[in-house]
């Protein structure tokens, strides 16, 4: 698992830098993605390399490795994470929601931050009605979204322990290494995704608010 | 010379030689990892702006000069430190040594660009200074104990005994007398010291230790001057270069900006957003820097920096924005730019009236297209020799950018400028434009809430809503603030030195408890308004109004 990941990242990285020679040359017509991308808030090659190295998790295996791909860990790591997760075929579900509430300029705005974000997986296993309701009710949904972001961009370092999120509850997460558990329940399953103003870890459950 | 002079120069020595065996192995590698540099840019990464501010004002463009001879005798005082401490007890020399080490490796990897490949060099000194200093020691050991078998009486010390303080004698005293800590030293016989001084023998051994100590010097400044060698010729001499451009004043300078400007009106270049493909920042030597003006041009032209900054300069303030910038995003600043106008030059050189596109060139193959309208249409289309009232830094295009107000930066304002070509977007399509991105790229009208922060935690009462918004070439005439969908109330405008800078906006609401959104839009000059519907900003820049999320409690 780890060398395929390993083996990926080498890939992503390789193919990163002979994009990078076309635009050095400029004679080639691209046809992949069109990316314009800040210089100091992550440096198109190097820093991409560490936070790819950096994620873990048997979920990110469901991540384009192709590092041309909106979804990529390369891409996203480019740009704010509701722009990152709405390039993540994994999190359809979670970008919606985020835009019903109307949190996706909040989210891309917010000085580092960390979100949990359930998969569209996870949602599934909400029966529908309920769902639906949910999504209908904007203060119900924006504190249910809330409660999956913590102030400060979180490393797997200090992922532990309990965090008061955005919502206003605290959440907890317990486990080490690779292997953690939010509020119990939820299991980070690609953690330590990195966004241009977040870290991400990916889990396959919804957190519910206690209040 | 005393054991524990000896012992700091053998310090310093060693530590002299690993930096500069390290600064050879990263010029001819990775210049921006070697360690003393290194470790400046993160002592500049983690100085507060108004220290760094202060630092520019009181010395200049010495700051950074200043500041690596600041490093380089704390590093200094340490190797010495470390060599005294090494010669009482062996194991400390791997301690010293780790500790420096580690400094440089964590500070090269700290830098925004850093790879794990930038902690090598540091690493790299540690074992180099460490495996010079433990050999010195030895030298200086031997020569000690020498000594001790060989002295005899009243000999003097033929050189250095008469500058001998009182601490150093004190120090040699105690080295002198049998101790607990000599004699558990490994591969140090306990001394048998006899009475008296020093003996001629000694003095041959000090002599074994000042060849060796000045066979390492030589080697470290054979190494260090190849490493500046190797610099030179990878780099040129940008960085000292940028330095010594003197930049005359503007024939038109700009106004001072106008009173009741808020902080924060001028974005300092330090914090400017950077957005550009380059890989590392191009160190370009203005001495030898050319512009060269051709195509659909009566005369082509090649100047060199001393031609560009012996024409008539303006300076103004010009908000820069970038078009792969998110709603609400970061990447846009306004600066103080001062440049030669374009649209005179391109006259004198007698324009072919059927190009319609300026194509700039970087020096590493960017292409950025413009029409040609924006340097003939009154704007104030220019090259740029300065930012902020000091020469263009290396990462905003030293020595010479472009920058035209109204357009987003790919569209027109090239950095690392080196050659301009009168074209027709008939036949040649620019980097970007390659790539599907707008052919013209004309700023959107456009604002952003900067206070509160989303997410934020308020209290009741009234609130300071705040922010930016922009329109370059139109100007920004009405900012309006929408609360929980609510009707849009006008906020007050500050004053702006032009259109085509950004405003300052600021409105007080009157928060309730409970969760709120805050929306913004503006209408600019033309009088049309900031648009509701969202678009990505692939391929003509983000619309869309800035809404964000704050709780009151």
């Amino acid at each position: 698992m780890r060398a395929t990941k390993l083996t990926a990242v080498a890939a992503a990285t390789i193919f990163s830098i002979s994009l990078a020679a076309c635009g050095s040359s400029d004679d080639s017509t691209s046809s992949s993605a069109p990316s314009m991308m800040p210089t100091t808030a992550a440096p198109s090659m190097a820093p991409s390399t560490d936070a790819m190295m950096a994620n873990f998790g048997a979920g990110c295996s469901a991540v384009p490795a192709d590092a041309s791909n909106k979804g990529s860990f390369q891409a996203m790591a480019q740009v704010p994470v509701a722009t990152a997760a709405s390039g993540n075929p994994l999190l359809s579900t979670l970008v919606s929601a985020v835009k019903k509430a109307g949190l996706v300029d909040s989210l891309n705005s917010a000085d580092g931050i960390t979100v949990f974000a359930p998969t569209d997986d996870a949602f599934k296993a909400i029966p529908k009605a309920t769902l639906d309701k949910v999504l209908a009710d904007k203060k119900t949904l924006t504190s249910i979204l809330t409660y999956h972001v913590v102030p400060g961009k979180l490393t797997p370092a200090d992922l532990a322990g309990d965090h008061k999120t955005l919502q206003g509850d605290d959440l907890m997460v317990s486990g080490s290494g690779q292997d953690f558990k939010v509020d119990g329940k939820a299991s980070v399953i690609c953690g330590n995704v990195q966004t241009a103003n977040a870290n991400v870890y990916i889990i396959d459950s919804v957190l519910m608010p206690k209040s | 010379m005393t054991n524990r002079l000896s012992a700091a120069a053998a310090g310093v020595l060693a530590a002299a030689s690993g930096v500069a065996a390290a600064e050879l192995f990263a010029a001819a590698t990775r210049p921006g990892a070697a360690p003393l540099i290194a470790v400046g840019g993160a002592i500049i990464d983690a100085t507060p702006t108004p220290i760094k501010e202060f630092a520019v004002r009181e010395l200049g463009t010495n700051d950074k000069p200043a500041l690596l001879t600041g490093i380089a005798l704390a590093l200094a005082l340490f190797a010495a430190a470390t060599g005294i401490a090494a010669q009482w007890r062996r194991p400390l020399l791997p301690a010293g040594v780790a500790v420096l080490g580690a400094a440089g490796a964590v500070a090269a990897r700290s830098r925004p660009t850093a790879t794990w490949f930038d902690a090598v060099p540091a690493l790299l000194a540690a074992l180099i200074a460490g495996a010079v200093l433990l050999w010195l020691l030895r030298q200086l050991s031997k020569a000690a104990v020498e000594s001790g078998v060989a002295k005899g009486s009243g000999a003097a010390e033929e050189s250095g005994a008469a500058e001998e303080s009182g601490a150093a004698r004190e120090l040699r005293a105690a080295e002198e007398r049998p101790s607990l800590v000599r004699s558990a030293e490994p591969g140090r016989p306990s001394l048998k010291v006899a009475e008296g001084g020093p003996s001629p023998r000694k003095a041959a051994d000090r002599r074994a230790f000042l060849r060796a100590a000045a066979l390492v010097a030589g080697a470290a400044i054979v190494v260090e001057a190849g490493a500046r060698g190797v610099t030179r010729a990878r780099a040129g001499a940008a960085g000292r270069n940028r330095a010594a451009v003197k930049l005359p004043p503007a024939a038109e300078p700009a106004e001072p900006l106008p009173g009741g400007v808020a902080p924060g009106f001028t974005t300092p270049a330090g914090t400017f957003y950077r957005v550009d493909t380059a890989l590392t920042v191009p160190r370009i030597d203005p001495s030898s820097w050319r512009l060269k003006i051709h195509g659909m041009i009566g005369r082509e032209a090649t100047m060199s920096l001393d031609d560009l900054l012996g024409r008539s300069l303006i300076e103004r303030d010009v908000t820069l924005n970038c078009v792969s910038n998110e709603v609400g995003g970061p990447y846009i600043g306004t600066a103080r730019w001062l440049g030669v106008p374009l649209g005179p030059l391109l006259r004198e050189l007698g324009l072919d009236p059927r190009a319609d596109q300026i194509v700039a060139r970087s020096t590493e193959g960017m292409t950025i297209g413009t029409p040609v309208t924006t340097a003939l249409d009154g704007r104030d289309t220019m090259l740029v020799v300065g930012m902020n009232g000091a020469p263009l830094p290396l990462e905003h295009g030293f020595p010479v950018r472009m920058l035209t107000p109204g357009l987003y930066g790919y569209a027109g304002a090239c950095k690392w400028l080196d050659e301009i070509e009168l074209t027709r977007f008939d036949r040649f399509d620019a980097y970007w434009v390659k790539r599907g991105w707008a052919r013209v790229g004309t700023v959107r009208t456009a604002s952003r809430i900067d206070l509160p922060k989303p997410f934020a935690r308020l209290n009741e009462g009234t609130v300071t809503v705040a922010g930016v918004a922009w329109a370059q070439r139109r100007g920004i005439d009405r900012v309006e603030v929408s609360v929980d969908g609510g009707p849009w109330q006008r906020a007050d405008l500050l004053p702006v030195p032009s259109v085509d800078t950004w405003v300052q906006w600021r409105y007080r609401w009157r928060a309730t408890k409970g969760p709120h959104s805050i929306k913004v839009r503006a209408t600019d000059g033309t009088g049309s308004v900031q648009p509701e519907a969202r678009a990505t900003p692939f391929p003509s820049g983000a619309t869309g109004r800035h809404t964000i999320t704050v709780t009151v409690l």
